[in-house]
């Protein structure tokens, strides 16, 4: 299967807005980690998160439109639109029907749902908003990007909890390859710090409860890790052929050239820990990419910090890199402005894309004390490392494993 | 206050639109464009605005402010 450009980038993230503002920060290795402000959630036993609090600031979205969609389909357009004057595209000069939107979810957008519903209880049917029907269910994201651009070409959306996005991105790269489209706008969005949402979370028991010290609460494979903590934003990129993008004379970012999915099929929640599934993921994207192991010099991780999961991450690892993993430099980003769930996998990729134009891996921030030694783990501040093949890991609940290979532009 | 100023004055709140953009002779879909889910909205709106009850039929995307206005009036007895 032919190698897929990516010829643009638009990212809403805890950590910045844009493409340069997160990268600025995310070189930095700051965390923005806080106590969630939204509302009270003192009664949460996680009550931290990577929030996004001036969206209306970068937004070309008018007040008639806002107050008809949930917080993530306003990130999902501003991530498009940044996406889009990135690579250079106007969309008035393409063919709509031959443009496509691959966008991952996995909760939905409950800001909107919330207050609809109390409203339905507190002042029966005609208190709720007829646009709660269409604002709140996953695909609205997609729905609204379409309408407001007029693409028209084959999309969908992938609901699969935290692989969401890299799924989506996976099966974006399919489509093009297939020459059935000519433009992709990909990638996923994510806004769960809500009441029920970050109950919902609190439910599942994988949030960390160091509320006390939100800046140190996220710490992937690190000894004194409690669990993950939960963020909110967008990761959208524009996807062509490689021959349209140099026709176009489109600045290509970075190459997608393998990718692969599989279940574990062990536990409603859980991951298997021996990680062979996830092992046998990768070999798969890698014969795919037409990549050997031994060509990887860097990998994203999923970084869940929980010991199942990061333990069973590290095994897979191991069984297909051997004793060359301790050369590897990894690192879990996303410690820096939390988990963006269904839009976690894309964010990923556009991190390791500008760590790759930099030549700089960035840090996995908290990570003190490795609870596996000997690897080559990137801490405390990024460092310098030329990178052309990368993978990219992203795992949902129930043992959803997907990986994406990357290549240097 | 006047009952045309009062419609657009729930028009402006709840759309979110411009006054300039509401004009009394053309139908709400050719003047500000409003989509079938903005007029479910735009009808209870005006129902609680005015304390009557409106059909279906008699407030549409096709009406102008002014066939709202005498909708809403002959509802008041005025």
């Amino acid at each position: 299967m032919d190698k897929i450009a990516v010829t643009g980038i638009g990212v809403v993230a805890p950590s910045g807005i844009g493409k340069r503002q997160f990268w600025a920060n995310i070189k930095s290795g700051r965390s923005f980690i806080k106590e969630i402000t939204r509302f009270d959630s003192s009664k949460y036993p996680s009550r931290i998160a990577g929030q996004i609090d001036d969206l209306e600031k970068y937004s070309h979205i008018s007040e008639r439109l806002l107050k008809k969609i949930d917080a993530f389909s306003h990130m999902a357009l501003i991530a498009s639109e940044m996406a889009l004057q990135d690579a250079g595209i106007d969309i008035k000069n393409e063919d709509p029907s031959l443009i496509g939107i691959f966008l991952g979810n996995a909760i939905g957008g409950w800001l909107y749902a919330e207050t609809e519903l109390r409203d339905l209880y507190l002042e029966g049917r005609e208190g709720v908003s007829p646009y709660m029907a269409s604002a709140w269910f996953p695909a609205a994201p997609q729905g609204q990007v379409s309408i407001y651009y007029g693409i028209k070409g084959f999309s969908k959306t992938v609901v699969a909890d935290r692989a969401s996005s890299l799924m989506a991105l996976g099966y974006a790269r399919k489509v093009l390859a297939k020459n059935k489209l000519n433009m992709i706008l990909a990638g996923g969005m994510e806004a769960p710090v809500t009441p029920y949402a970050l109950l919902c979370c609190n439910t599942y028991g994988a949030l960390s409860k160091n509320n006390n010290d939100p800046e140190h609460a996220y710490r992937p494979f690190d000894k004194k890790r409690d669990g993950f903590v939960l963020g909110e934003g967008a990761g959208i990129v524009v996807m062509e052929s490689v021959n349209r993008a140099k026709q176009r004379g489109a600045n290509i970012l970075g190459y997608i050239s393998g990718y692969a999915t599989t279940c574990d099929a062990v536990d409603r929640i859980n991951c298997a820990p021996d990680g062979k599934e996830l092992a046998w993921t990768i070999n798969n994207a890698f014969s795919e990419a037409k990549v050997n192991p031994g060509e990887i010099d860097y990998i994203s991780l999923d970084g869940l910090a929980i010991d199942l999961w990061d333990n069973s991450e590290i095994n897979a690892l191991k069984l297909v890199f051997g004793h060359r993993l301790k050369d590897i430099p990894l690192s879990c980003p996303k410690s820096m402005f939390g988990n963006l769930l269904g839009a976690s996998g894309v964010v990923d990729m556009i991190t390791t894309i500008l760590a790759m134009e930099h030549s700089l891996v960035p840090i996995t921030l908290n990570l003190d004390a490795p609870s596996v030694n000997g690897l080559n783990y990137v801490t405390k501040e990024a460092k310098e490392y030329k990178i052309d093949k990368a993978l990219i890991i992203s795992r949902g609940r129930g043992g959803i494993n997907a990986v994406l290979v990357v290549e240097k532009a | 206050m006047e009952v045309k100023t009062k419609i657009k004055e729930v028009l402006v709140n709840l759309l979110k639109v411009k006054l300039d953009e509401l004009k009394d002779e053309l139908s709400l879909q050719d003047s500000i464009g409003v989509d079938s889910t903005e007029m479910v909205e735009l009808v209870i709106a005006l129902e609680k605005a005015f304390n009557v009850k409106l059909f279906p039929k008699e407030v549409t995307k096709f009406s102008a402010i002014n066939d709202i206005e005498k909708v809403i009036n002959s509802k008041s007895g005025k």
